[in-house]
């Protein structure tokens, strides 16, 4: 392309995250602070709406996790109104859901991580042939002749040396802390291309359970798109075998490609079982529940909280509609709660009033003695917890679910390292793999479920009995959840006279990104990065690396200084 | 000819929405054939490939920081750069990269037509700006316009 129009689209998305960082005499991260420097009020945007239309808004909310979102606010109504919904849009629910996380975790897994790990421009010097044997090796998946590693590496090269695309010049190609021999880079990358071509057959589940897609329906009460297995333009048997190719196809790339390629990786990268643990406490609400959403004891990943790294014991009281039990913070946010700058209060009794007093743009750093970030700081029982796959999949280890233990074995005895390398940015980037493969198999699962349902005759997939809002109590509070791939995700919701009074959102994001609370106490990022050595640090891939495994859900710009105060290197990603 | 018209945009944030807005009038007030699909497209990034890669023709419709100043419909034909940029979260992928991605699958668009406003107002909030809104009506012109050039033989 000769000439060259710069179009910058506007950043857009659940707000920025900014990373500062202090470095130590021997470039480890001795402090690190982490701020959303974007205002996000739907809270307020909500208010005196319609509750049946609220999914709808906080669909938007994310730029691409529509589902866990919807779900969340469909749930929270339905809590809030006591409707119980028929068994099958528990299921088609549950099947979206393990669709959106299944196929996000494989979009970040290739899209995202692995270049923090795998060096495309080592890939232009691999020997196809070695290629084809670590592949035919470690998978029995069938793209692996060294021809096909031949073509492939003879279109990356054209394709770098054209220079046109920014991908390969943009990263920190050749940095020293890239382990990866040539040939697994290029396996690598030929599966990144196949990803990117296969998530887009996953979700084609949304559009036949969501009528539509980007953006599938959600209905309070059930599911909006009708079963029958002998109409048209519903759910019917062409649509499910549909749905069961895609679904069996999802389980074959996640065990022979995303799985392999996973232990291939981290098997060069074991010094990272021990860098970025960070707290050491994680939280999960649980979700996929067998029975009703109020019954955690039946939900397929467990609710719990483990503190400290104490792996013999789950707490398993955890309420988030108790008052006592979860509270947002604002020592470090700009906000107030009446009109005080400091204090907690549980969402129910959560306020949304900005109030920014960081520094006026342009600038250099944030004060971060003062208050730094548009996220409020969430705790549970006073603790600072992390949320995600992490978190899901050491609770569900603890409490013995069968697979997950099985699974997170295996990765053990594969890799060779202790369970204490699982608090480490290597297992939270292991767990969500072995999440991912646990929730592929939710979908055969649920795609059972509803296949019984059906042969018994039982279509029903909604329920209108409190749809008049006629019907609804003058006021009513209720909560609304789900495990989003990032983490535990709670919408709380104040219902008055028909409408919205009150809602609150606290994302997986703010669990993770939070900034410092009352006490001084880190949230999971920064903790996490606290630590970590920096080879050089005008390129801080390190950096890059305990944050993308954390998924995070904000656009970011990440900044490291060193303790004089002097900037070192801006990374700027817009 | 497949053509889509793909709204980008969050309707959360005034005239960030204007993608989305220009999709749904299109789509509530025209009645196209089966191969002509409007998507109002959000901000769902790699969701959205499939869209870019399967048309013949492509308009999207976006919110943009114009290559020059003035506040006027800004439409740019086929030349757009396609850039694979580095970033903290797989939400970023952005419309660049979408076209980058399809250009390496060769599977670019053969016409593609981006049709942009700067925005006015970014705040959050659900609705254009009054500004932006009465560029609406030549927006929805314009497409319908190359819609009609591509359809006729």
């Amino acid at each position: 392309m000769a000439k060259r129009i710069v179009v910058d689209p506007i950043p857009r998305i659940e707000g920025h995250l900014r990373i500062e960082t202090v470095l130590d005499d021997h470039n480890t991260i001795a402090e690190a602070y982490s701020s959303g420097t974007m205002w996000r009020g739907l809270e307020l945007i909500l208010k005196g709406r319609d509750p049946r239309d609220a999914w709808a808004f906080t669909q938007r909310i994310c730029g691409v996790c529509t589902t866990v979102h919807a779900i969340a606010s469909v749930r929270c109504v339905e809590d809030a109104l006591g409707i119980k919904i028929p068994d099958n849009a528990r299921i088609i629910r549950n099947l979206m859901n393990a669709t959106q996380q299944t196929q996000d975790h494989l979009i970040h897994f290739y899209h995202l991580h692995a270049l923090d790990w795998v060096d495309v421009v080592s890939a232009l010097s691999a020997d196809p042939k070695e290629t084809s044997e670590i592949a035919q090796s470690i998978s029995p998946w069938p793209k692996s002749s060294p021809g096909y590693f031949k073509d492939l590496k003879a279109r990356l090269t054209t394709f770098v040396e054209s220079g046109q695309l920014g991908i390969f010049t943009n990263g920190y190609w050749g940095h020293s802390a890239y382990k990866l021999p040539p040939a697994v880079n290029l396996l690598a990358v030929a599966h990144y291309l196949e990803a990117l071509e296969f998530q887009k057959e996953i979700i084609k589940i949304h559009t036949i359970f969501g009528g539509k897609n980007p953006h599938p329906n959600y209905a309070v009460g059930g599911v909006a798109t009708a079963i029958d297995p002998n109409a048209d333009n519903v759910i019917n048997i062409e649509k499910l075998s549909m749905i069961k190719k895609i679904i069996d196809d999802t389980n074959t790339f996640i065990n022979q490609v995303y799985i392999p390629d996973l232990l291939a990786v981290a098997k060069f990268y074991k010094d990272w079982g021990s860098i970025g643990g960070g707290l050491g406490n994680y939280l999960a609400y649980g979700d996929f529940p067998e029975t009703d959403i109020h019954d955690p004891g039946s939900f397929l990943w467990p609710r719990g909280a483990i503190l400290n790294k104490d792996l013999s014991h789950v707490d398993e009281d955890v309420d988030p509609k108790d008052l006592s039990q979860i509270k947002e913070e604002i020592a470090h946010s700009w906000y107030t709660y009446d009109g005080k700058a400091d204090g907690g209060l549980h969402p129910f009794e959560g306020q949304t009033n900005p109030k920014y007093t960081g520094p006026d743009l342009p600038y250099e750093y944030l004060d971060t003695d003062q208050k730094y970030s548009w996220l409020k700081t969430p705790r549970w029982k006073d603790n600072p917890m992390e949320v995600g796959p992490l978190a899901r999949v050491l609770i569900a280890y603890v409490k013995g679910v069968d697979e997950i233990v099985d699974t997170v074995n295996f990765v053990l005895k594969d890799l060779d390292v202790p369970a204490a390398a699982l608090f480490s940015t290597l297992g939270r980037t292991a767990a969500r793999g072995i999440e991912c493969k646990q929730t592929a198999g939710f979908m055969k699962h649920y795609y059972d479920q509803l296949i019984a349902n059906v042969k018994k005759g039982d279509t029903k997939v909604y329920d209108s009995s409190m749809w008049d809002p006629e019907r609804w109590p003058k006021e009513a509070k209720g909560f609304g959840f789900t495990e989003a791939p990032r983490g535990s995700l709670g919408h709380w919701i104040h219902i008055k006279d028909k409408k919205i009074e009150d809602y609150q959102i606290v994302v997986p994001s703010t669990w993770n990104a939070s900034p410092r609370d009352g006490k001084g106490r880190s949230g999971a990022y920064e903790a996490a990065l606290k630590g970590t050595p920096m080879a050089d640090p005008e390129k801080p891939l390190e950096i890059l690396r305990t944050v993308h495994s954390f998924d995070p859900c904000l656009a970011c710009a990440s900044h490291v200084m060193d303790m004089n105060g002097n900037e070192i290197t801006t990374v700027k990603i817009v | 000819m497949k053509i889509t018209v793909l709204g980008l945009g969050n309707l959360l944030y005034g005239d960030e929405g204007f993608g989305c807005t220009v999709a749904r009038r299109l789509q509530e007030t025209t009645d196209y054939p089966d191969d002509v699909e409007i998507v109002d497209g959000g901000t769902q990034g790699l969701y959205l490939l499939d869209y870019i890669e399967a048309a013949d023709g492509l308009i999207l419709v976006d919110a943009v920081i114009p290559l020059e100043a003035g506040f006027r419909i800004h439409r740019y034909d086929n030349d757009i750069p396609a850039l694979i940029q580095k970033k903290m979260s797989s939400h970023q992928t952005g419309l660049t990269e979408l076209l980058a991605l399809a250009r390496l699958h060769n599977r670019y668009p053969r016409e593609l037509v981006l049709i942009g406003i700067p925005p006015k107002n970014l705040d959050m909030g659900i609705g254009l700006s009054p500004e932006v809104e009465a560029l609406v009506p030549d927006v929805l012109a314009m497409i319908r316009d190359q819609i009609q050039a591509w359809l006729t033989p």
